[in-house]
């Protein structure tokens, strides 16, 4: 891009320049794409390689869904491979491109439509992150599960529980508060996770 | 799913040498020499209709017949051209004028000939001829034009299977007042544009599922 030109028309100048560009890349594809139809393959790979970007920013305009775009530039190169004996190079190689693009993307959009009619999307709302904050609902559920079954525990198993995990004590701190001796806390510890894994472990099949 | 430069890796190993399609019109042409290969053939195992002189030296006749026949023309053209990626789809309105005129003929005669309609001398019992008539250009016309526009099945194929129905109907219909005999218009009606219209309606329906069926032979 000249300076010179600017200060007339910028605007004006950047459309010329970008027609003329893409003119010129249209004659280079012309060239490749008559190459190809003859066998030469890597005039081909070199046009599949340079439209593929442009198929992008076209399908990217029209198709709603980013994870979408992707398809739909595939599906163009595709169906450009499968009907390129239809490609005349005396005619201009950029109205049979994007008339082909265009068509394979709104297909693409209606497949998509009839799909998406019996589908919910996953917004962001729905998406659950590995972060545990994120699936709040989910543990508060389960904690008060747990501290239902805390609550259905014997006098003796609820209180070792509630001491030695609950408040973090150690096995002193728990016999010094509750006046049981370590081994019948340490037994009433054991006897007590059992029990919750049985109640909590029988809660799951069941549901 | 696989990734686009891989894609393009398979694509670009699969490509042999392709042959060029001809120009659409060229290739319509051909399609249509080989309706007049159909209709010699069937002039020389089926007899002329017996009255043919006759009728030629009638004016509604003759543009009846030219209308359908060149109706038949253009649709064809008029596919072949759709059936390219990038040609107008304006195209589609080409066999429009014809098909117009076509239409009046045959709604003149039947307007003409409406008194001569009594329930008593209706002609039918012809109708095997006439059915067989229909089938035997019908069936490998549409075949042949399936065939020639197959790629058209990636594209366009509802815009081209209607045209092609069209082309297929009219070069039929034609077919069927040169050789068959037909003195009340009601049935020309029914019979030429009857199946005109099930010919589009057929295409228009079913030509994604036909061309995509087609295409992976």
């Amino acid at each position: 891009m000249s300076s010179g030109q600017s200060s007339r028309g910028p605007a004006l100048s950047l459309v010329k320049e970008r027609s003329a560009a893409r003119s010129a890349h249209e004659l280079d594809w012309s060239i490749y794409m008559a190459r190809a139809q003859d066998g030469d393959r890597e005039a081909y790979r070199r046009l599949l390689e340079e439209i593929t970007p442009y198929l992008r920013s076209l399908a990217t305009r029209r198709v709603p869904n980013r994870s979408d775009v992707e398809d739909a530039v595939q599906d163009a190169l595709v169906t450009i491979h499968a009907v390129r004996h239809t490609y005349d190079p005396a005619r201009p190689f950029g109205p049979w491109l994007v008339a082909i693009a265009n068509r394979r993307i709104v297909d693409g959009l209606r497949r998509r439509g009839r799909t998406g009619a019996r589908e919910t999307p996953l917004d962001a709302e729905h998406e659950t992150f590995a972060a545990p904050e994120a699936n709040y609902h989910e543990a508060a559920s389960e904690a008060r599960a747990l501290r239902e079954a805390v609550e259905r525990l014997p006098l003796g198993q609820r209180e070792a529980v509630r001491l030695l995990k609950l408040k973090e004590m150690s096995l002193k701190e728990a016999a010094a508060v509750s006046g049981m001796t370590v081994a019948a806390l340490k037994v009433a510890t054991h006897r007590a996770l059992k029990t919750l894994r049985k109640m909590l472990g029988r809660q799951d099949r069941r549901t | 799913m696989i990734t686009t430069p891989d894609l393009i890796e398979s694509l670009v190993a699969n490509s042999p040498p392709v042959r060029r399609l001809r120009p659409p019109v060229a290739r319509a042409l051909g399609w249509l020499l080989f309706a007049a290969l159909m209709l010699a053939l069937l002039a020389v195992s089926h007899d002329l209709r017996p009255d043919l002189a006759l009728r030629l030296q009638q004016p509604e006749f003759v543009i009846g017949i030219a209308a359908s026949l060149a109706t038949g023309v253009l649709a064809a053209i008029a596919s072949f051209l759709l059936s390219i990626p990038d040609r107008s789809r304006v195209w589609l309105l080409l066999p429009l004028p014809a098909l117009f005129v076509w239409v009046s003929t045959i709604g003149y005669g039947c307007l003409v000939n409406w008194v001569s309609l009594q329930p008593g001398n209706m002609p039918f019992g012809d109708e095997a001829g006439c059915f067989a008539l229909l089938v035997l250009t019908g069936v490998p016309l549409s075949l042949a034009m399936l065939i020639m526009l197959r790629h058209a099945a990636l594209l366009a194929p509802t815009r081209v299977a209607i045209s092609g129905g069209l082309a297929v109907a009219a070069v039929t219909a034609t077919a069927l007042s040169i050789f068959h005999n037909h003195d009340a218009s009601a049935i020309i009606l029914i019979w030429n544009f009857g199946t005109a219209v099930l010919l589009v309606a057929l295409g228009g329906l079913t030509g994604r599922r036909i061309f995509s069926w087609i295409a992976q032979r």
